[in-house]
């Protein structure tokens, strides 16, 4: 299930959903400033399955070394957007 | 003013555990230029030096814990001990003292333990390390990976779930490693709450600073409890971690048992208890 992402808005709204699915957190706790680590309390296991869900997301291939320096959610946006301005393939 | 029986007591006390952290530190080398490597040339076969130098590390951890009792530091109780001895089992304690893995040790004929890395480099304790089957502390995934894999060749695993020792009066921080670790091998997992009173060799308390009178040790072993009840259909791995580690804070915390058929009822009180803000945030 690939998605077009147009606007941050969009991505960060979408990530809302997944974050707080996914670990257990309240959709107010995800704004872009949020570090992963320490204010969301996502640990380096846990990384593993939002990469996979990126994927999914996404439906473009994640190479680990995309996220190797994401801290924030905004980060996250940011290599959401990398990703998904390439054309897929 | 303390009276002059307990005054001499309590030298006595701060002597005696002088003496036995000096006996641990020469005893530890002693027995890894004796005991390990005899027991290691004692076969050719690598997984009998293993279960040997485990039975061996009992053997010791018990006479250290037998001196400390006839020295007048401490007493020790252990409940539930048969369930300790049940091989392939994932054993999470919290971890109020310096010395709960020598009480744990001191109960389990053969448990793989995590040990830190630094040894490794250690000229003396790297070879009785790795001929115990000890296993290194390594980062995140690593680490699961080596832990997972004990399990499921049917050794049974200590893990201190908390990383560190436990600062008394603050609430228990759990980290979710053991939880993977038991959810990786699909483990029975086997809940073990230890007490100190008065408390004394917690994390930042200098060894000489002993308790007012001699302390007690209660270690309480709970029910085994499959890893596999704590997941659900179609969940990412996350989840159930999460649930499963909020299950080894309550059984190592508070003794409670409750089983995981009762803690989807239970779950949503312990949500909503400000207590607990901190891990679920």
């Amino acid at each position: 299930m690939s998605e077009s992402f147009k606007s941050r808005e969009e991505i960060l709204e979408r990530l809302k959903v997944v974050l707080a699915d996914l670990f257990e957190l309240k959709a107010e706790q995800i704004v872009p400033e949020a570090n992963l680590y320490t204010d969301l309390d996502i640990d380096s296991i846990d990384a593993v399955d939002l990469f996979l869900t990126l994927k999914e997301i996404t439906g473009r291939k994640i190479q680990p070394q995309a996220f190797k320096d994401v801290r924030t959610v905004d980060d996250v946006i940011d290599a959401i957007q990398t990703l998904t301005s390439k054309p897929a393939g | 003013m303390l009276s002059g029986d307990r005054k001499l007591n309590h030298v006595w006390r701060i002597l005696a555990t002088g003496f036995v952290f000096v006996l641990f530190g020469i005893g530890a080398l002693v027995i890894s230029v004796t005991m390990f490597p005899l027991l290691r040339l004692s076969t050719r076969n690598a997984d009998t030096a293993r279960r040997r130098i485990q039975h061996g590390m009992q053997f010791v951890f018990r006479a250290f814990m037998e001196t400390m009792r006839v020295l007048g530091i401490l007493t020790y109780r252990v409940e539930g001990i048969e369930r300790l001895r049940e091989p392939g089992r994932l054993i999470v304690a919290n971890h109020p003292t310096l010395i709960d893995v020598v009480l744990l040790v001191s109960q389990m004929p053969e448990v793989d333990c995590i040990v830190k890395r630094g040894l490794w480099r250690n000229p003396f304790l790297r070879w009785p390390v790795s001929w115990a089957g000890y296993l290194q502390n390594a980062a995140g995934e690593e680490l699961i990976e080596q832990c997972s894999a004990s399990l499921r060749r049917g050794h049974s695993l200590l893990v201190f779930p908390e990383g560190t020792r436990t600062v008394p009066g603050e609430p228990m921080r759990m980290q979710r490693g053991a939880a993977h670790i038991a959810l990786a091998a699909d483990a029975q997992i086997l809940p073990v709450r230890i007490t100190c009173d008065p408390p004394t060799l917690f994390k930042g308390n200098p060894w000489y600073r002993v308790p007012a009178r001699r302390f007690h040790m209660d270690m309480i072993v709970g029910e085994p409890v499959a890893a596999r009840s704590f997941m659900r259909d179609l969940e990412a791995p996350a989840r159930s971690a999460r649930r499963l580690t909020r299950w080894i804070q309550t059984q190592t915390e508070t003794g409670r048992v409750s089983q995981p058929m009762d803690l989807e009822a239970s779950e949503s009180a312990w949500l909503a208890d400000p207590a607990q803000q901190h891990l679920i945030r």
